[in-house]
């Protein structure tokens, strides 16, 4: 037990010395844009379809399961405006991070991985190249970036789910679905939505990056890697999604005086 | 040239080297033999600094590279080509980017004509030719294995370090392998270290060969001088050879 605790306070500092070493990198040696932009398109292409199809459904459920509890109020038409600020304050964020967690961390972490062992990491070195700069930076970027592209896709097509949805089980009129968004969704859940995401895709992107960057052993050790990062990501993106709520309600505490 | 002085390297509680010294002087070709797992290519890796001893130095044209920072390893590394165990050729990159690669990081001087000529030159010397625009997994093993050997003479080392150049690849590439790297280091004059199990080639072109056993230098000579060992080892890595010859 002790010994598991001390491997994981060994892993969170190596891996937060990693990311130390590739942002002194990135401040001294700046990766290439084109390079960052490639990662983007591929992060962004893989994931957009599994992204638009969820997003849509998150919409619909928000849609089924608050319409019945909100009839009684006879609140319907802010239906849109709830739906849309759930998800933008924690359903949307939550779920990018973990559809890229499953699909774009385990790529990365076995692409990374095959390259370590297959010593082409090695080679880079060798031959005069920073791998950190060339191949880490543009992946860690990519990644963050490309969360937010798909968080905004997301957040279209749930809005859209949710409208095609209200409209057909609830009877709302979809002009007045969209109206009331901007009346429940403030900005201070729009700020609060786009920091979770920002720290979902960070602890995602280091994580796989140095998992497949640290890879030992063959094809087993690039199969270890990947699993470890699944589990670490997953672990991180829950417990930081309590730490980010528990500040954002603090936030809202301290400078609102109070919620309403 | 290069010089190892009581070298030791340990992963955690595990030493794999244990106490590596040996010389080798400007334009030999030396064969570092030993079994699987006994810390060959750790060895070589400490060379270009993708490893660091544990304690001891290692000393490359005058210079100790066991305490360098990566930034002062890049002259050294510029010196030192390393081809690899694996073909470890970038996938993304096709054969001629690949080889490109390390002309273009290291002598950014050159323009894009020369950078094509030089290329060219080097594939031509492996022999291969018109793969150029393949991605590396089009290819065979044995033609990664020889574009991985364009890609590091292509910055004209004056040390070539090789991790098993002939591992797994047939006996006729195998041939052809020993024969350019023998070709190489007598043509570029560059010194050779070449790791290696296979007793045959290392007798047949080696200037010294060194054998390693768990960490230990067991025994080291030339060719002659080794045929004549006694230490068991050698003796088994002999027969392995000799009867190789005799059929
Ligand atoms: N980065 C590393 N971390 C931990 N152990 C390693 C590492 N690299 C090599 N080893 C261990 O060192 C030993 C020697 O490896 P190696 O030099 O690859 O052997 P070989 O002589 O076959 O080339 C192996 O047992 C291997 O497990
Ligand atoms: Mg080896």
């Amino acid at each position: 037990m002790l010994k598991v605790l001390k491997n994981l306070v060994d892993d969170i500092g190596a891996c937060m010395m990693f990311l130390r070493d590739m942002i002194r990198t990135g401040i001294r040696t700046p990766c290439t844009w084109e390079a960052v932009c490639v990662q983007i398109w591929k992060v962004t292409v893989q994931s957009l379809p599994t992204t638009m199809m969820a997003g849509f459904f998150v919409g619909a459920i928000m849609t089924v399961q608050f319409t019945m509890q909100i009839k009684a109020f006879g609140a319907l038409g802010y239906l849109g405006g709830l739906a849309t600020s759930a998800t933008v304050r924690e359903v949307g964020p939550l779920l990018i991070a973990f559809l890229l967690s499953g699909k774009v961390g385990a790529f990365t972490s076995a692409e990374l991985g095959t390259m370590r062992v297959t010593e082409q990491i090695d080679a880079i070195r060798c031959l005069g190249a920073n791998p950190l700069q060339e191949i880490i930076l543009p992946r860690f970027l990519g990644i963050v970036i490309s969360s937010f592209i798909l968080l905004a896709a997301g957040l279209l097509m749930s809005i859209f789910g949710g409208l095609i949805l209200g409209a057909f089980f609830a009877g709302i009129n979809p002009e007045e679905y969209i109206r009331h968004i901007p009346t429940i969704v403030s900005k201070f859940s729009i700020y609060s939505g786009l920091f979770k995401c920002l720290v979902f895709a960070m602890i995602l992107a280091s994580v796989c990056t140095y998992k497949g960057y640290t890879a030992t052993g063959g094809a087993k050790g690039v199969g270890r890697a990947v699993v470890s990062t699944a589990v670490m990501t997953m672990v991180g993106i829950v417990v930081s999604d309590w730490l980010t709520s528990l500040l954002s309600e603090t936030t809202l505490v301290l400078f609102r005086g109070d919620l309403f | 040239m290069i010089s190892f002085q009581n070298v030791r390297k340990s992963f955690g509680e595990r030493e794999i080297l244990k106490g590596i010294s040996f010389d080798v002087p400007e334009g030999e070709i030396l064969f570092i033999l030993g079994t699987s797992g006994t810390g060959k290519s750790v060895l070589l890796k400490n060379i270009v600094g993708l490893l660091k001893p544990t304690s001891g130095a290692i000393v490359v044209d005058g210079q100790d590279v066991a305490n360098m920072s990566e930034e002062q390893m890049f002259p050294v590394r510029r010196k030192c080509g390393m081809v690899f165990q694996h073909p470890a050729l970038f996938d993304s990159l096709s054969i001629f980017e690949n080889v490109a690669f390390g002309l273009r990081k290291h002598q950014p001087e050159l323009d894009e004509e020369q950078v094509r000529e030089r290329v060219a030159r080097c594939l031509n010397l492996v022999q291969l030719k018109g793969v150029e625009n393949k991605l590396p997994q089009e290819i065979s093993y044995g033609m990664q294995k020889r574009a991985s050997l364009a890609r590091t003479v292509a910055v004209n080392p004056r040390i070539l370090l090789f991790d098993e150049p002939t591992t797994g690849l047939d006996p006729v590439t195998t041939n052809a392998i020993n024969q350019l790297i023998f070709e190489l280091s007598r043509k570029l004059k560059t010194t050779s270290l070449v790791v290696s199990h296979d007793m045959h080639c290392a007798l047949a072109i080696a200037d010294r060969i060194i054998v390693l056993d768990k960490g230990h230098i067991v025994d080291q000579g030339t060719p002659d001088a080794l045929k004549k060992s006694s230490h068991p080892l050698v003796r088994d890595f002999l027969k392995e050879a000799l009867s190789a010859e005799g059929s």
